[in-house]
Order: C-alpha cells, then structure tokens, then sequence
C-alpha cells in the first residue's frame, strides 16, 4: 500500500478493500468521476463516510506539506519522499453548480463541524486576506475541481486577473492552483511571490487555509455530486 | 523550509491554551508522539490557533464514529496520504 497505492485499488484480494482504495482515490484525484458503480458493496453512508474523510485527510496533506511538518509519530514503513517532478493531477474538464447525490447532513455532527470551520475560515474579520481574496480562491479551487457556483462581484475580480494590477491576485491563485492540484510540490519556492507582495507566514498560512478548505468543501460536493451522474 | 511552526514548548497564550486542551481529547497511543506534546499534524496549524478546534473537531467526528470501521478509517487516509504524496 505504502509503495503502490493503486494497486491496493486493483488487485488487493479484499473486494470491499479495493472499492474503498478506489472511492479514496478518486476524490483525492478526481472527484468528478467517481462512481457508484464502482462501489457496489458500499452503503451509501459508508461512501458519504469515506468521502468526506478522503477530503478532510486531503486537508491534513496540504497543510502538513505547508509547513513542512516532521513526522513525530513511529511508524512501521516509511513514508517515501515526495517526487516533486510529479506533474499536477489534471483539472477537472468541466465546472458546474453541483447537487449531492448524499448530503453531508446525514452525519449532523459531521456537517456541524464543517460549517463552523467554514465560517472561521471565510467569515473572520480579523484576517489578513480581504474577503474579495478568500471568495476568489475559493471559487478557483472550485472549479479546478469541477464545482461552480452563481457569479459574484468577486468572481469579476478574480475573471480580470490579466490586468497587471492584479499581481497579488495572480500570486495567490497560482499557490491556490498547487496547493489543490500538486501539494507535494509546495517548498519555499511556492510562497516566494505573495513574500515578495509583503506577505509574512501568516498571511500565507491563510491563503493555504482559504485554499484547502474550499478544496475540502468542493472536493466532497463535486465527488457526491458525480455518484450518479 | 516551510512555513513556521510555534511548538508546544514555547508557544504560550491562546495557542498554548488550545494545545493543552487538545491534549485532553481522547486519543489512541499510537497516535501520541514520543515528545508528549501536541501532535505535529496539530502544531501544524499553530499560526491560526482558533482554526485548531475547528479543524480538528471535524475529526472528532469522521474519526470517532461510524459506519467505517477503524481500519477501514485508516486504509481511506493512507490512500489519500499517499497519492498527495505526504508523509502523513
């Protein structure tokens, strides 16, 4: 599993192994092509289940790889190290407003937590990035996996993003682009632009909070959305 | 390289408030590192200490219940893990 984890998804002995290897990675690379019948001996709260744990592990990823955490736990296999020549998952082809075929509210707690996260994310005040910021990039991480919603006045903002006075904007959605499309590419590299924009950690750590979140957000929406599509 | 990390040892007001209280939740053994602080997975959101419940309450909930069994919890994050290409 830790060397070829796709192979657990193909050939591990245990059907509802595979199916579940399958469902976990799907939604990591591409939510908008899972499938029901690929998960046939999955309920459909054990598929809910999995989903929204795939996007919130996807979460852990992102921001683990953001600060370049060490590993502080003892484990049997380690981990390998990250290829960073590994080019980026494939943005989803298509963006439209999406409809679960299951809803995150049937785990109420689940769905609880989820939104008073959201609302600490996208609701504060006292962040560093402006809410015209947070909307932007998460309408980007969106629609790179497949979900849009109505347009807003921030949309407009984020859609002039070829004028020269939009570097910062340009800047963030391009470590918006890596944080949700190759997160093991994120280095010193990846912040270097927003640094150069007067951005200090924190700030960053926002915009890779604003970013994953909304990946965690879409990537269950867009993965529901396409069971029975 | 990366982004900063306050750790458990000198972080202090809210951070080390929210730290302690983390301590308190239950948590396998396998999970608690040899350094008896917070977990790195936790101090890796030190530079927002409010997001720390909020984002870990949301575990709570994946993680302590059901239908998916313990194992099968832990199969789900180590694909995921994997193909991000993380070492957790």
């Amino acid at each position: 599993m830790i060397a070829d984890p796709r192979a657990v998804a193909l050939r591990w002995p245990d059907v509802r192994v595979r199916m579940l290897a399958e469902l976990a990675l799907v939604v990591t690379e591409a939510p908008w092509a899972l499938s029901r019948a690929r998960l046939a001996m999955l309920t459909e709260d054990e598929i809910l289940h999995a989903v929204t744990l795939s996007a919130y592990f996807g979460h852990l990823n992102r921001i683990a790889d953001a600060v370049a955490v060490p590993l502080d736990y003892t484990v049997r296999h380690q981990p390998p190290v990250a290829e960073s020549a590994t080019p980026p998952w494939l943005a989803a082809p298509t963006a439209t407003s999406c409809v679960p075929s299951l809803d995150l509210a049937r785990r109420p707690a689940s769905a609880a937590a989820l939104a008073a996260w959201h609302a600490h994310v996208f609701e504060r005040e006292d962040g560093r990035l402006t809410g015209a910021q947070r909307s932007m990039i998460a309408r980007r991480v969106g629609e790179l996996l497949g979900h849009t919603s109505e347009p807003s006045i921030d949309v407009a903002r984020a859609s002039s993003l070829d004028h020269p006075a939009r570097s910062i904007e340009r800047s963030l959605v391009t470590l918006a682009d890596q944080i949700t499309l190759a997160p093991w590419q994120l280095d010193d590299a990846s912040f270097a632009a927003l640094r150069a924009e007067g951005f200090d950690d924190a700030a960053l750590f926002e915009v890779c909070v604003v970013a994953s979140t909304a990946g965690v957000q879409s990537r269950s929406l867009v993965a529901l959305s396409a069971l029975d599509r | 390289m990366g982004l900063a990390i306050v750790d458990h040892a000198t972080s202090t007001g809210l951070l080390r408030e929210t730290y302690d209280r983390m301590l308190t939740r239950p948590l396998p053994p396998v999970y608690r590192p040899a350094h008896g602080g917070a977990p790195g997975i936790i101090q890796a959101h030190s530079l927002d200490p409010a997001l720390i419940p909020k984002v870990f309450g949301m575990s709570s909930t994946l993680n302590g219940a059901g239908p998916l069994s313990w194992p099968e919890r832990e199969l789900v994050n180590a694909i995921t893990s994997r193909l991000n290409q993380c070492l957790y």
